[in-house]
């Protein structure tokens, strides 16, 4: 009895020790390294408040995140919508649509992008043939390039996870509702939109946390003009050997991250939506 | 009335299908310029050319070595990664109880936690242990990033699989290895294989730790792609992405038609 439990314990150790010495470590290392480098104490983390280099930083973060996180959401309840009310052979090709982005390396869709937006790129060339414009438009390497870059890296996931949240939801009770009289319009909002409120608010944290810290498309695709938070933190690791301010920016982003999950877990729905999402 | 139906039917169907072409048609432009006759980024001008593909083939122009350099390292992390997660997986399955659940959440938690944060952290040890730019610190660091995925999937076949059966063996005699190995292993095959896949695409597409802890001796293909981008001249570029991509669409059509046969042979 002692001896299977014992034997099944063992056999969590191996990938407990890797998770712990090669992951919790080094990230613990960091968060001890911004109180003690250089010296004790938490002076990097004022001169961190009193950098306006940061603050920039950190306030164009914060508006793409926010940016990304409100049309991401919104396009992709509109897709994950119209696919569960699709005919099976229609929803098997919007799918299809939905995962080759969702399975294609961040690089070649950051690289699509570029060719197409930058200025004498597809869409630039394309329109001052047809004479629409005179002089290339600035589409990329810069706030609206980013955006359109994340907003298109982040979609497959929101659509996935909201079409998944979507399709649990019990028809009948629409059903019900048009039985007795509502308009196809009072029953999304009074039906489907209160129902699919826990896919939502997964979809929005998922997003939102994930392009606090997202490091390839705002790289390649704001080219160092629109610089976010991890960038910013490559470039001191990689260039400027900054290890005060990696550590301590790196430490706030763990935290915020951290806040925001923690909150986000307390509430039951989103955390029965969370837990039930391995099994889908 | 008719008009009304448009707007609240008719007109968000639209936008959704135009939303589903934003997704996937700006990837196709990949394929015209990997088909120019010029020797920059540029859509084919006087006629198409395979010669970028071609170059993709040429050892010395860099692109076969990261390929083979990055599916060895994306092997050798699925078999590390599969074992890892197997052992763990089931170990936790079988046990229960609070440590299981802690690693658990632990192990997760790469999937959450910012890649850059970790980045820096792996800079740090591995600078300390002469592992940077090296294969073995490459491939630990895929391992970890790889584990979550795998313990996931391993997870999602154990979570199908009777607890009965287990004790069904143990009260005939079987020893807890023969329980382990040979009733439950292989029921959950199915998950042990998604997770070694998914193990091995995560590794393949991994770009923003490895950026950090390689350079000159160990270019993995998105290292490759990477600083291709940057230069954003060599059409080579628009041919692996092309590869990429018909690979995916490939291996997405590929599991349509297996699911599919599988469906009518259950019918």
């Amino acid at each position: 009895m002692r001896n299977f439990k014992t034997t099944a314990l063992l056999l969590t150790v191996p990938a407990s020790l890797v998770a712990i010495g090669l992951y919790a470590a080094p990230i613990l290392q960091v968060l001890a390294l911004s109180l003690t480098e250089p010296k004790l104490g938490f002076a990097n983390y004022q001169s961190l408040f009193a950098n306006a280099a940061v603050g920039r930083v950190v306030m164009t973060t914060l508006k793409v995140s926010v940016m990304t996180t409100v049309l991401t959401v919104l396009a992709s309840y509109i897709v994950a919508f119209a696919i569960i009310h699709m005919s099976a052979g229609w929803r098997r090709i919007s799918l299809f649509l939905v995962l080759v982005p969702f399975w294609i390396s961040v690089l070649v869709r950051a690289f699509s992008w570029i060719t197409i937006l930058r200025r004498r790129g597809v869409l630039n060339s394309a329109l001052m043939e047809a004479g629409v414009i005179s002089t290339p438009l600035d589409l990329v390497y810069n706030l609206l390039g980013v955006t359109i870059g994340m907003v298109h890296y982040m979609m497959p996931f929101a659509i996935l996870l909201l079409y998944a949240n979507l399709s649990d939801i019990d028809r009948r009770i629409m059903q019900a509702a048009r039985s007795l009289g509502a308009r196809p319009a009072t029953i999304f909002w009074r039906v489907w939109l209160p129902l699919s409120l826990p896919g939502i608010a997964l979809a929005t944290l998922f997003v939102f946390v994930f392009s606090l810290g997202f490091l390839v498309t705002p790289a390649l695709l704001g080219a160092g003009k629109t610089l976010m938070i991890a960038e910013y933190i490559s470039v001191q690791i990689s260039s400027t050997s900054r290890w005060d301010l990696a550590t301590s920016l790196s430490t706030m982003l763990l935290l915020v991250v951290g806040i925001i999950v923690f909150a986000a877990m307390r509430s039951p729905a989103l955390r029965a939506a969370f837990v039930a999402r391995p099994q889908q | 009335m008719r008009l009304r139906r448009i707007i609240e039917v008719g007109l968000p169907r639209f936008v959704a299908w135009c939303l589903l072409g934003f997704l996937f048609v700006p990837i196709l432009v990949v394929i015209p310029v990997a088909l120019t006759d010029r020797d920059y980024l540029s859509l084919p001008q006087d006629g198409i050319s395979m010669e970028h593909f071609a170059a993709l083939a040429d050892w010395s122009k860099g692109w076969l070595p990261s390929m083979l350099t990055s599916a060895g390292i994306a092997l050798a992390c699925a078999a590390i990664a599969t074992a890892l997660g197997v052992a763990f997986a089931v170990g936790a399955w079988a046990a229960g109880g609070w440590w299981p659940s802690f690693m658990r959440i632990l192990l997760l938690s790469p999937m959450i936690v910012p890649p850059i944060i970790y980045a820096v952290g792996m800079v740090k040890l591995w600078a300390r242990l002469s592992l940077l730019d090296s294969y073995t610190g490459v491939v630990l660091v895929h391992v970890v990033l790889a584990l979550p995925l795998t313990v996931l999937a391993i997870g999602a076949s154990l979570s199908n699989l009777d607890q009965r059966l287990v004790q069904a063996a143990r009260s005939l005699g079987a020893r807890p290895m023969t329980v382990f190995g040979k009733v439950i292993l292989p029921n959950i095959v199915p998950g042990v294989a998604a997770g070694a896949l998914l193990a091995f695409v995560a590794s393949w597409d991994e770009i923003t730790v490895t950026l950090f802890i390689t350079g000159r001796a160990v270019v993995t293909l998105p290292r490759r792609i990477w600083t291709s981008i940057q230069d954003a001249v060599d059409p080579a570029l628009a041919a692996i992405a092309t590869v990429l991509l018909v690979v995916t669409v490939v291996a997405l059509v590929a599991r349509a038609l297996i699911e599919r046969r599988q469906r009518q042979q259950k019918l």
